[in-house]
């Protein structure tokens, strides 16, 4: 199978041995107990691809769409089967292989047909069309397809009416003091538009402990595009954002969010032949790239304000900055230095959210109960504040609590960090 | 989409849509459970059913027993010899989702549940009562109780706690006709009874070949509250093999003794890079569990006893070490693979159980079969009750090695019979061993043919199992 995305398919697959041990962890089998629905099933099916016992198919396509790319199936297998990445990769070929309408109709399956989806998926597709990221909704037709009365069940979800940070933040910020680094802040569409406040208090924040912060005009890092298989867009990303930061001359490319980081320090080298000027540009970026928790901990140390944040706080791993980035530590790290806040562990931190960007919308219901183990562990947390590092996953932990009419609120680390300098 | 078959379409009848599943692709994963051979072959079933309740599977039974189709009950598939694999098509029984907890008897010690229940989930949910299930096959985490028993499996405390055979106390079973049967007594919370032709042990490793299991009953016991486990390396097997007896013989049962070969070492080094295990050509595992005192008496008693012999000892009571060690080596089954670049871990002829005395030479030779066959094999298994695991480590894309594994597998089997051993110890027979069943039984698998015949005379019970067809 020939991909952009680089995926030794035959030498891959044959590492898995069928074991099964992916079945004891994957949140999706979880809740279906349905083999097709494991990752061994998964791959299974990709192994018929891959020696032409079968054709792509809107079947196989539904299939292979069903899999949150949460990595805890690959962290955790015994042989190694790096099974997100070969679903990265599979979709690219099925995205080049399927008439894209058939695509469409698989991934679309289920969703046009449902109100309640179309309600819950209203910000994350008025944020797409804001960013004009709506390159794989045009292409899945998904735009055309809309109700104007989705707008009903928007108050539940974020505002994306807000100001977005980047009108908020000027484009350099000189730090207070004396300057020790001279960043770039990569802003997110997600956090840009939805969660604005969250890059206005991390560039205020990382100011404070000594950056010279510029925030580039970059655009998307690609992952939604290459989650629905379309590797060309994510190519042409990947190649303007490497050029935008390589270009500024910073120390450090830090972002709020966890799938940018990964995207970034991890996928672009993928979308390259080793040797060519964009693998070693990919490579050179990914030795730049921070998660914002990680610079604060490691590179700056974290240095709050006076005033306290009399808050417990329990804190949800993002799969992206954990199992991705192996970035768990830091967060809880930064939490714990600021004043006042009481630190509380939830059961099974790391477990996905059932969020993955917009799998939330193309298969709400499995996501829905991905979520309630979730929920249900955030309650027992009995925190009042949940934090985490990824605005999807603050998308999902806080439509949960409200479905539940629970008061919590969903914040990045920095938030609560940056109300340490705030007067009272 | 193919137009649903005669079968599917009843079976939807009797179940409702959402219990079947029959779509071609999806039932290509359900062609396949860890042995190799079942990955070379497409066993397709003609259709996957996902009963919830005894009646649903006395509804599919009656229907198979009326129009003699071939089922197949399975649970995750983790097995490593076929045996949930539909190999001569017909029905699936997909009973890895019904997953209920009847009842935990905590003043009785025992508990009811439903075949699908994976053995780690039990113990989470016994752990409150301070209560536990002994058996601990290494595929804890995915393994359902319905398969083990199927299998009568054990694992790496057999040698202290058995099989899971001498947990079972009684079992529900749905016949090939439908009817329902109960063994161990109707009504009976006893810990022994002999009432009776023991049924119960009838079933228990029966493979699915006599009827479906619905329902288990097994006896518990307290949780030790302590454990310690002793890692030691040695430069030769035979100090391995010798310490082993010596342990024994001063009237010590760890809960359990596990080895890996050099190999087998290295596997886990490469799966855990913080185990820091040094080169050796055996590594011993002893577990000790029990009360405080206990285990830190005989902990010590293990330890002066492999010092004799072992070039390194340590004694881990600290839980996360205790944890990374028994992991490194529970998971080396599938890890196993990492030693060698490009290859991988194949089932087959993977879990051949020696007399105890014989274990040394038995390891030698395994290593003259890989030799003999330029293929390389890890080794790692139960050193305790004699359960050797062997892993040909093979690139499964080269025809010219998958012929080897099967050269290897097969001598590794007869070495088995040869050393007055078994074939399998704990995995079963299911078809990848059915050809060395008369060898290994004579007489006794015309009895127990007899025995399938009767209780299943249309022969619909997981055809091609145990038996070599006729």
């Amino acid at each position: 199978m020939k991909t952009t995305y680089r995926v030794d398919f035959a030498e891959e697959l044959k590492k898995c041995v069928r074991c099964g041990e992916c079945r004891s962890n994957c949140p999706i089998f979880a809740e279906s107990k349905r083999e097709p629905d494991s990752p061994r099933g998964r791959l299974a099916l990709v192994k018929l691809l891959q020696d032409g016992k079968i054709q792509a198919s809107a079947e196989l396509s539904e299939k292979l769409y069903g899999c949150l790319l949460c990595k805890t199936c690959a962290v955790n297998c015994p042989s190694g089967v790096i099974t997100d990445e070969i679903m990265v990769g599979v979709r690219d070929y099925l995205d080049d292989a399927l008439d894209k309408s058939i695509v469409k109709k698989a991934l679309l399956k289920g969703f046009l047909t449902r109100p309640a989806l179309l309600q819950a998926s209203f910000s994350l597709v008025k944020l797409y069309q804001k960013t004009g990221l709506n390159s794989v909704l045009t292409r899945s037709k998904l735009i055309e397809h809309l109700p104007e009365t989705m707008s009903a069940g928007a108050k539940i979800l974020p505002d994306v009416s807000k100001q977005p940070a980047r009108g908020r933040i000027p484009e350099i910020v000189k730090p207070y003091g004396e300057k020790r680094f001279r960043v770039a802040y990569f802003l997110g569409c997600a956090t840009n538009l939805i969660y604005p406040d969250v890059a206005v208090a991390g560039v205020d924040v990382l100011a404070r402990h000594g950056c010279e912060v510029i925030t580039p005009a970059v655009k998307c890092c690609g992952m939604p595009h290459l989650a629905y298989g379309d590797t060309a867009t994510a190519v042409q990303l990947a190649k303007n954002n490497m050029k935008v930061l390589l270009s500024a001359q910073v120390d450090a490319v830090v972002t709020d969010c966890s799938s940018c980081s990964a995207t970034l320090a991890e996928s672009y080298q993928k979308l390259f032949e080793p040797g060519s000027e964009e693998y070693n540009q990919a490579g050179e970026l990914s030795s730049k790239v921070y998660d914002l928790n990680k610079f604060l901990v490691e590179k700056t140390g974290v240095h709050p304000g006076p005033n306290p944040v009399n808050v417990s706080v329990t804190y949800h791993d993002p799969c992206h900055l954990k199992r991705g980035q192996n970035v768990f530590k830091q967060p809880r790290e930064l939490l714990k230095a600021i004043p006042g806040v009481e630190f509380r562990e939830m059961k099974e931190a790391d477990r996905c959210c059932g969020s993955a960007g917009s799998f939330s919308i193309m298969h709400h219901e499995l996501s829905m109960k991905v979520l309630e183990r979730k929920i249900s562990n955030i309650v027992n947390a009995k925190a009042e504040v949940v934090a985490t590092s990824c605005p999807t996953c603050t998308m999902q932990l806080s439509y949960g609590l409200i479905n539940h009419g629970l008061p919590g609120q969903v914040v990045h680390p920095v938030q609560l960090l940056a109300k340490t300098y705030e007067e009272n | 989409m193919a137009e649903k078959s005669q079968l599917v379409n009843d079976m939807e009848a009797l179940l409702g849509q959402d219990k079947v599943i029959s779509s071609k692709l999806e039932r290509y994963t359900y062609t396949y459970d860890s042995s190799f051979l079942s990955q070379l072959n497409d066993f397709y079933p003609d259709v996957v059913v996902c009963p919830m309740n005894t009646e649903e599977v006395q509804k599919i039974m009656r229907y198979a027993y009326k129009h003699d189709i071939p089922v197949t009950p399975r649970g995750a598939g983790s097995g490593q010899t076929g045996g949930s694999v539909a190999i001569k098509g017909g029905v699936v029984l997909d009973l890895s989702g019904w997953t209920d907890i009847v009842e935990i008897d905590e003043s009785n010690m025992q508990v009811v549940v439903r075949p699908g229940i994976v053995h780690a989930d039990l113990n989470v949910a016994l752990s409150p009562y301070g209560l536990f299930f002994p058996p601990d096959p290494g595929s804890s985490k995915m393994a359902t109780i319905g398969g083990m028993v199927g299998n009568n499996a054990s694992g790496l405390r057999a040698v202290k706690f058995g099989n899971t055979g001498q947990y079972v106390l009684g079992l529900e079973v749905v016949l090939p006709d439908g009817e329902v049967m109960k063994t161990g007594g109707l009504h009976s919370r006893a810990l022994k009874s002999v009432s009776g032709i023991n049924l119960t042990s009838l079933y228990v490793g029966s493979e699915g070949t006599l009827g479906v299991i619905t329902q288990i009953r097994l006896k518990v016991l307290p949780k030790p509250p302590a454990r310690g486990i002793l890692l030691t390396l040695f430069s030769s097997l035979d100090d391995a093999a010798a310490t082993v007896l010596e342990v024994f013989k001063n009237g010590i049962i760890p809960s359990g003794i596990e080895i890996l070969d050099d190999s087998g070492i290295k596997a886990a080094n490469k799966f855990q890079p913080d185990l820091k295990l040094p080169e050796a050509e055996a590594a011993l595992f002893f577990e000790i569990n029990g009360s405080k005192a206990a285990v830190d008496f005989e902990g010590q008693q293990v330890k002066e006893i492999a010092e004799k012999r072992a070039i390194v000892v340590e004694w881990a009571t600290d839980v996360q070490r205790m944890a990374k060690l028994w992991q490194g080596r529970a998971v080396i089954g599938a890890a196993s693979a990492r030693v060698k670049e490009g290859a991988t871990r194949i089932f087959c002829g993977e879990d051949v159980c020696f007399p105890m005395a014989r274990v040394p030479e038995a390891l030698r030779r395994i290593k003259e079969i890989g030799e003999k066959h330029n293929t390389l094999v890890v080794i790692y298994g139960h050193i305790g009750d004699g359960n050797m695991h062997t892993a040909p480590i093979i690139d499964p894309l080269k025809p010219e090695e998958v012929e080897a594994a099967h050269r290897v597998a097969d001598d590794i089997h007869q070495l088995a019979l040869e050393l007055e051993g078994s074939t399998t110890g704990e995995h079963g027979v299911g078809f990848t061993r059915s050809q060395y069943m008369v060898e290994e039984h004579g007489k006794a698998l015309e009895i127990m043919r007899i025995i399938k015949d009767a209780i299943d005379p249309k022969g619909i019970m997981n055809p091609g199992k145990i038996w070599v067809e006729r």
